[in-house]
């Protein structure tokens, strides 16, 4: 499903993020594991296409991302993934409903006019029906990370990429967020990779990735 | 949800700057629209008014101040010239129609125009049929009789004057205080007539026979009349021709003391107007007096003195316009600076580059496009008002929230092209973001 294979990105001045093997299955759900600064997000970054490896190649869905151009990366990271972040990034402008129609509408990959049933179905599913006109800022944090995995999942991605999508939460809510997420993605059969730097999400997961040893450093 | 909509919502979401912007792009284009709006119709008006007419005979001196004072009853006429001018102009093979104008006194800041009784059959007769026939009565009937009056419908409506009311006129064209002001008090007329509204000059004026005027003039004159009692006798305006004055033709020596033999002006329609400057020219060889073509006398207003006025409102107008599109420029840069998690966000979740730059592009666009309507309507309420104090003042009817003039729209599409551009800049900042950066960093 996902592979990348000697994949190197300078970073900065002598700095430089080096992977040399990852592979991640069909379906399932990983966790890409270590302390704060350690080239998670990159790892991340590098998956979905958001930014490109000066040398290495990066396989998703059998599509080697490495050739491709800016306007097919978008189209293919709106295809194939639904993103998650730690402060849960919705689009202030727009209500809930409308932020899980966003994510759609710009991944473009359900037909107009299953749109709307299907935003408020996920919006539904993560018990935010009654919600679908509130905007963001009138939404607790716990709603608003709701809402996010709502639109991550509304666009039926492969693969979810949820970065660090509890490090707002308070424990309550990480762990009722955590068991949503993990749920709904079992349900509708997504990859899930999971940037986390707290063992115990880490540990709920089928699967570790370890990132403590990726990003290389002059020796002080 | 479409691109338009978006763009719509992040404009929305900062209404006060994006009010501010709109306001800002409507005051330019107010202003052209104004500007543009009163320069057209004014001039159409005009022109229209001058086209009833093919030739204005008067005193020498300034052909447009001739035109003005004879067709539009604006300005002060030139002086007299000889009825006997007149005659040998109506009975000119050339000629279809010659009317007398006598001009000399007003009632309550409204010209008494003395005339024939012919003009109001006449040109009733040759305007048949049109929008705007210059004189169709209300109520009532034509002068027949002497010292009757006939009141144009804005006179009528400002003064009060009904059928059956009397009134005196006041010597000149200025409006005196009472204790100052010549009255013809002697000389009462009585209105027998009030026209409907035309949207011409007529409106404000009071027609009466030329003979009254010559009456007036010469009863007052053999009854020792000097003129001189009380207010000031030259008006400030108008000095006497001297070879009329030499000819007798203005013997109170202010141009204004119409006299029998005389008329201040002649009004002629010709039997073709391809005749119009052969028949000045024989005018103006022939005759002690001045020919004008009216409506040549208002487009050589409008060219040369109040096109440059409008020329340069015109430029006022699209510099305000100039700075409206800086200020769109900035209001879009900051709002992609605020706005770059939320373009990186979108990118994250699929939207292409040039997606995100259409979407800014569309943002600067509505802001001008609604700028532009908004202009629109300021620059037509302007143009209305301004028109309400043109009826007041001219009887001039201008039509605002019209369709625009041909040159409004290249205006208009200038602008929209401005708004376009000052998008294109914050559009490129976008299409350049660095996603991962910008999800990272902020």
């Amino acid at each position: 499903m996902v592979h990348l294979e000697q994949c190197k990105r300078v970073l900065g001045p002598g700095v430089t993020f080096e992977c040399p093997s990852f592979n991640a299955s069909a379906g399932v759900q990983m966790a890409l594991w270590g302390p704060s600064g350690c080239g998670k997000s990159t790892l991340l970054n590098l998956i979905t296409g958001l930014m490109r490896p000066d040398h290495g190649r990066i396989v998703v869905n059998g599509t080697d991302l490495t050739p491709l151009s800016e306007g097919r990366l978008d189209r293919f990271r709106g295809e194939h993934f639904g993103f998650i972040f730690q402060t849960f990034n919705l689009l202030a402008p727009f209500t809930a409903f409308q932020n899980v129609l966003l994510g759609m509408r710009f991944s473009d990959t359900l037909p107009a006019k299953q749109w709307q049933p299907r935003a408020k179905d996920m919006l539904t599913r993560v018990g935010l029906g009654h919600r679908l006109q509130s905007k963001p800022n009138s939404l607790s944090v716990g709603e608003r990370q709701r809402v996010a995995i709502a639109r991550a999942l509304a666009n039926n991605p492969k693969i979810v990429v949820a970065d660090e999508p509890t490090g707002s939460l308070d424990p309550k809510t990480s762990s009722a967020v955590m068991d949503l997420l993990l749920e709904l993605c079992q349900e509708e059969s997504v990859t899930l990779l999971l940037v986390t730097h707290e063992q115990d999400i880490a540990g709920r997961l089928q699967e570790r990735f370890d990132c403590s040893d990726l990003i290389k450093e002059p020796a002080a | 949800m479409t691109t338009w909509r978006i763009a719509w919502q992040y404009l929305w979401s900062r209404k006060l700057t994006t009010g501010m912007t709109i306001l800002s792009v409507a005051l330019g284009v107010g202003l052209i629209t104004a500007v543009l709006t009163l320069y057209d119709e004014t001039r159409k008006r005009f022109e229209e008014e001058g086209q009833f007419f093919d030739i204005v005979v008067g005193a020498k001196g300034s052909p447009l101040q001739l035109t003005l004072s004879s067709v539009y009853f604006m300005d002060t006429p030139t002086g007299n010239i000889l009825y006997s001018d007149y005659e040998l102009l109506r009975d000119h093979e050339d000629v279809a129609h010659a009317f007398p104008i006598g001009l000399g006194d007003t009632y309550a800041g409204h010209r008494i125009v003395g005339t024939s009784r012919e003009f109001f059959d006449a040109m009733g007769d040759l305007h048949t049929g049109q929008a705007r026939p210059p004189f169709e009565l209300a109520e009532g009937r034509y002068f027949e009789n002497e010292l009757e009056a006939v009141v144009g419908a804005l006179a009528a409506r400002q003064t009060g004057l009904g059928i059956g009311d009397t009134f005196v006129g006041t010597h000149g064209f200025m409006e005196m205080p009472r204790d100052f002001a010549h009255l013809h008090d002697d000389h009462p007329y009585t209105v027998v007539g009030v026209l409907e509204p035309t949207g011409t000059p007529n409106d404000r004026a009071i027609f009466c026979a030329l003979e009254d005027i010559w009456r007036i003039h010469d009863e007052e004159s053999h009854n020792g009349h000097d003129h001189g009692h009380g207010h000031d006798h030259s008006h400030g305006h108008g000095a006497p021709n001297p070879e009329e004055a030499a000819a007798g033709a203005d013997p109170a020596g202010d141009g204004f003391d119409l006299t029998a033999e005389q008329v201040t002006s002649v009004l002629v329609i010709l039997e073709s107007p391809a005749l119009r400057f052969q028949f000045r020219q024989w005018i103006n060889e022939n005759l002690n007096a001045m020919a004008a073509i009216p409506v040549n006398e208002i487009r050589d207003l409008y060219d040369r003195f109040l096109g440059t006025a409008q020329a340069v409102l015109l430029r006022v107008g699209y510099l305000v316009v100039v700075v409206s599109a800086i200020s769109i420029l900035i209001g879009l840069y900051l709002s992609i600076l605020q706005r770059r998690r939320d373009l990186a966000i979108m990118r994250a979740l699929g939207a292409s580059a040039p997606e995100i730059v259409g979407s800014i592009l569309i943002e600067a666009l509505i802001v001008t496009l609604l700028g532009i309507g908004a202009g629109w309507v300021l620059g037509n309420a302007v143009a209305w008002i301004v028109g309400l104090q043109l009826v007041h003042q001219y009887g001039l009817y201008i039509e605002s929230f019209g369709a625009p003039v041909s040159e409004a729209f290249t205006a208009y599409a200038l602008v929209a092209l401005a708004g376009l551009v000052a998008g294109i800049l914050p559009a490129y900042q976008a299409y350049r973001a660095d996603v991962a950066r910008d999800l990272a960093e902020l």
